[in-house]
C-alpha cells in the first residue's frame, strides 16, 4: 500500500545488479502483447525449449489500454517479462524506469540481425530497451486505372504528386487523405525529407522541430489542403475512408507496408491496387517507417536473460517470423536478412505484383538512420494534432509546428529534464 | 504524502463504541450485527472509494522531477504546493473543455429533462395507450452501453455510410456535416440526451406513481382538464425527481467520456482534451503525469461540487 501511494515509477531497475541466468530450473516468462494468436508463435519455441517456456496473455492494443495496463502493474511493482512496446513508445516507458537495459545482458552480439535504422531507434545513451518486432516502411498504394482515367503517371517526387493532384479533383477523386488528428503520418513525411525532431546529445535533449526542413513540409500540406487537393474528412483505414475507396474516390495512399493487408477490407479492392515507391522531397531520403513496435523485457522480471533470448528468437529467426507472418499478421519484420518466406511471392491481391521485394524491401534500405523518439512522444503527437485540428477553422499546419516545438519544451522543463533549441 | 497512510487503520477496525448508545446493557452480539451487515460494503467502499480519493488529493500535491535524459540521473519526488493546480488551469485545452461542457449542459440538461418529463406525463396520462409497452421502449437505449450506442450512432453521422446523409442529400441537396468542429458537440448531446431520457422518465414514473389517486379525483372534481391536471398537481409533485435527475444530470455532463473518447475516431474535431474527463485520462495515461491528472480530476470534482450545490441552493430558495 505504501508503494501504491509513492509517485509510480521512481526508482530504477538499471542501477540494480543484473540479475543472474537460471541454473537448471524450469522458467516460466510471460509476454503481453496486442498481436493476435502470438502464444501459437511462442508454441514454436517453446517445443524446442522445455527450459524455457513462454504464456502469452492478450492486452488491448498500446494507448488504447494497453499501456495504461502496463503501467499500472509496473507502478504495482508487477507486471510481465516481457511486453509489446512500440518504437516510440520505448522512450516513455525509460521515463518511469519501466524497461531492462538489454545491454547488461549482452544484447550486443545480436545487433547485427536487426535493421541498423530500427536498431538506433532502441538504443539511448549507451543502452538498448527494446528488441524490434515489426515496424512499417511507406511506400504508396495506387489505383492504375484511376490514374489512367485522368491521364497521369505515377508520381516519384511530392512536385509531381501535387501536380496530377487537380486533375482527380475534376474526376472527383482524392489523390490521397490527409489525417489532421494522427499526425504520426506528418510526422513520417518531416522524418523522410530528413528531419530530426529531437535528439539526445550528452548535455540533455536537443529540439529541432520547427526547423526549416519540417516547416518546409508543413508549408507544402497546408498549401495541398488549401487548394482541396487531399481529403482530411477521413483518415486512412476509418469507415468514411473504406466507404471512399470501395466507391473509387481515393487514388492513391503513401502509408506503411502493414497497409497491405488493411487495404484488403475495402470491399471489391481485389486486383485494383499496385504498390510503388513513396514519393520524395528534393532532399532527405526515399521513405521513413509508421509504426513499429518492440518486444521489451519490463523492469520487474525475474529472468530478463531468457527474455532476451526469446525475444531475439522471435524475431530473427526465420521460423519465428514465418509464424509471426502467418499467426500475427505481423507488420514489416526488422530481421535484416530475412523478410519471411510468405512475403517474397507475388500477390494475387496486388494483382500478381511482388510488391514487398520490388517496394518496402529497398524502402528500409533508404531511411532516415537519426531519427530518435523522445520521452514525451505522445504528448507531442496530441500538441501537434491539436494544433492541426485548428487547419478546420483557419489555422495553419505551420503555426502548429512552431507551437508544438516550444509546448514540448516546456513540458520537458516541468519534468526537469534538460532540453535546448538546435542552433539554426 | 504522509497524509495518505494515517487515515487507512481507521476503517480496517469498527469503531466499537457508537455515540450517543443508551446506558442500557446489551448483548455485543447484537452491537456487533449491524457493523458485521455493513462490514463487506463499508471495506470496499474505503478501499475503493475513499483511500482513491485520498490517494488523488496527496497525489495532486506531489511533483516529480528528474534530472539528464530519462532521469537515469537522479529522480526526486517533492511536495509541490499547488504547482499542479497552476500547470492544470494554465493548460487553456483544460479550461477550454470544462467551458465547453458548461455549454454542454445548459443546452442538453434542459432539452433532455423537458423531454423525459414530456415523455413521463404522457404515460401517466389517462388516455395513454399500452403504457407498459411504451414505457420499457423509451427507456432502452438506457440498456444498451453507451460504447456500443456511440458506435451505432457514428455509424448514422459518417459521411458515406450515414443513411441520414444520403436521404438528405438526394431529397434537399444539402450536406450536413455531424462530426465537424460546430457540430460535434451536438451530436454527442443527441447520443447523450437518446440515451437517458428515457431513463430520466423513469424516475419520474416512479414520482408520478407515488400521487395518490384522490388528488386526482379531487381535481376532477373541481373541473381540471388533464393540461391543468399536469401543471397544477402532477408538475409541483415531481418537483424531487425533476431536481434529483437534474443534478444527476449536471453531474454527469461533467463527467461525459466514452462518447467523446469513441468518436474522436471519426470526427477530428474531438481533440485528446475534448472533455475535462479525457483531459485528465490523457494526461495520467498517455503523459504518465499521475500529478498534475490528479490536480485536474480534484478540480473536475470541485466544478461538479460547486454547480451541483448551486443547483439545489437555487432550486430550493425558490421552494419557500
Amino acid at each position: 500500500m505504501l508503494a501504491g501511494c509513492a509517485t509510480p515509477g521512481t526508482t530504477s531497475v538499471n542501477a540494480q545488479p543484473v540479475v543472474p541466468a537460471a541454473a537448471g530450473e524450469k522458467v516460466t516468462l510471460t509476454y503481453w502483447a496486442w498481436l493476435k494468436d502470438l502464444q501459437k508463435v511462442a508454441d514454436v519455441w517453446n517445443a524446442k525449449n522445455p527450459g524455457v517456456q513462454v504464456q502469452v496473455s492478450w492486452i488491448p492494443g498500446g494507448n488504447d489500454g494497453g499501456y495504461q495496463k502496463m503501467y499500472s502493474a509496473l507502478a504495482a511493482g508487477g507486471g510481465p517479462d516481457l511486453a509489446q512496446v512500440e518504437m516510440r513508445t520505448v522512450p516513455e516507458f525509460m521515463l518511469v524506469n519501466g524497461l531492462v537495459d538489454l545491454e547488461r545482458y549482452g544484447v550486443s552480439e545480436h545487433a547485427d540481425k536487426f535493421d541498423e535504422t530500427l536498431w538506433s531507434q532502441v538504443s539511448f545513451a549507451g543502452g538498448v530497451y527494446g528488441i524490434p518486432q515489426d515496424s512499417g516502411p511507406v511506400g504508396m498504394y495506387y489505383r492504375p486505372d484511376l490514374y489512367e482515367q485522368v491521364g497521369a503517371d505515377v508520381p516519384t517526387t511530392w512536385a509531381q504528386w501535387a501536380e496530377v493532384a487537380p486533375a482527380f479533383r475534376d474526376a472527383g477523386v482524392y489523390i490521397d487523405s490527409f489525417p489532421l488528428d494522427d499526425t504520426s503520418v506528418f510526422t513520417a513525411h518531416a522524418m523522410q525529407a530528413g528531419a530530426t525532431w529531437l535528439r539526445s546529445a550528452e548535455d540533455g535533449w536537443v529540439i529541432d522541430m520547427a526547423g526549416e526542413v519540417t516547416l518546409d513540409v508543413a508549408r507544402f500540406f497546408d498549401q495541398v489542403i488549401d487548394d482541396d487537393l487531399v481529403t482530411t474528412a477521413a483518415n486512412p483505414y476509418t469507415p468514411g475512408w473504406y466507404a471512399a475507396a470501395a466507391h473509387d474516390q481515393i487514388a492513391s495512399l503513401v502509408s506503411a507496408s502493414w497497409g497491405d493487408a488493411l487495404l484488403q477490407s475495402v470491399s471489391g479492392a481485389e486486383g485494383k491496387w499496385r504498390v510503388a515507391p513513396a514519393p520524395r522531397w528534393d532532399h532527405g531520403f526515399g521513405s521513413s517507417f509508421i509504426g513499429g513496435s518492440t518486444s521489451a523485457v519490463l523492469a520487474n522480471s525475474k529472468h530478463p536473460k531468457e527474455a532476451m533470448e526469446f525475444a531475439v528468437w522471435m524475431n530473427t529467426d526465420p521460423e519465428g517470423i514465418d509464424a509471426m507472418i502467418e499467426h500475427s499478421g505481423i507488420g514489416w519484420s526488422p530481421a535484416r536478412d530475412y523478410i519471411g518466406a510468405a512475403r517474397e511471392e507475388p500477390s494475387e491481391f496486388f494483382g500478381g505484383q511482388r510488391y514487398n521485394t520490388e517496394v518496402f524491401q529497398p524502402a528500409t534500405q533508404d531511411q532516415n538512420p537519426d531519427w530518435q523518439w523522445w520521452p514525451i512522444t505522445q504528448q507531442t503527437f496530441n500538441i501537434l494534432g491539436d494544433g492541426f485540428r485548428r487547419k478546420a477553422t483557419g489555422g495553419t499546419l505551420v503555426d502548429a509546428v512552431v507551437a508544438a516545438e516550444e509546448r514540448t519544451i516546456e513540458v520537458f522543463r516541468q519534468k526537469g529534464l534538460t532540453i535546448r533549441k538546435a542552433e539554426r | 504524502m504522509t497524509t495518505q497512510t494515517t487515515t487507512t487503520p481507521t476503517g480496517a477496525a469498527p469503531g466499537t463504541r457508537v455515540a450517543g448508545r443508551p446506558p442500557k446493557k446489551r448483548s455485543t452480539a447484537v452491537d456487533r450485527a449491524p457493523w458485521i451487515l455493513v462490514g463487506p460494503f463499508l471495506a470496499l467502499f474505503l478501499l475503493t472509494f475513499v483511500l482513491p480519493i485520498i490517494v488523488a488529493i496527496g497525489q495532486s500535491f506531489t511533483t516529480v522531477t528528474r534530472a539528464g535524459l530519462f532521469g537515469e540521473q537522479g529522480v526526486t519526488t517533492g511536495f509541490a504546493w499547488f504547482e499542479n493546480y497552476r500547470i492544470a488551469l494554465e493548460d487553456g485545452n483544460f479550461v477550454a473543455s470544462i467551458w465547453r461542457m458548461l455549454l454542454f449542459g445548459v443546452v442538453q440538461v434542459p432539452v433532455m429533462i423537458v423531454a423525459a418529463t414530456v415523455l413521463a406525463l404522457l404515460l401517466e396520462s389517462a388516455s395513454a395507450r399500452w403504457p407498459g409497452f411504451f414505457r420499457a421502449t423509451f427507456f432502452m437505449p438506457y440498456g444498451i452501453p453507451g460504447v456500443i450506442a456511440t458506435i451505432l450512432w457514428s455509424f448514422l453521422y459518417v459521411p458515406g455510410l450515414s443513411p441520414i446523409i444520403d436521404l438528405t442529400e438526394t431529397l434537399f441537396g444539402f450536406t450536413p456535416d455531424f462530426l465537424g468542429a460546430g457540430t460535434v458537440l451536438w451530436s454527442i448531446a443527441n447520443i447523450v440526451t437518446w440515451t437517458y431520457a428515457g431513463y430520466n422518465m423513469l424516475i419520474i414514473v416512479a414520482q408520478l406513481k407515488a400521487i395518490p389517486p384522490e388528488m386526482y379525483e379531487a381535481a376532477r372534481v373541481d373541473g381540471a382538464g388533464p393540461w391543468r391536471t399536469a401543471w397544477s398537481i402532477q408538475l409541483p409533485l415531481i418537483r424531487p425527481a425533476l431536481v434529483l435527475t437534474t443534478v444527476f444530470s449536471i453531474i454527469g455532463t461533467l463527467q461525459l467520456f466514452a462518447e467523446p473518447q469513441l468518436l474522436m475516431t471519426v470526427s477530428p474535431a474531438i481533440d485528446s482534451q475534448f472533455t475535462p474527463n479525457l483531459s485528465a485520462y490523457t494526461t495520467a495515461f498517455a503523459y504518465n503525469d499521475y500529478n498534475v491528472a490528479a490536480a485536474q480530476s480534484v478540480l473536475i470534482a470541485l466544478v461538479a461540487f460547486a454547480l451541483s450545490f448551486l443547483f439545489l441552493r437555487l432550486t430550493n430558495r425558490s421552494s419557500r
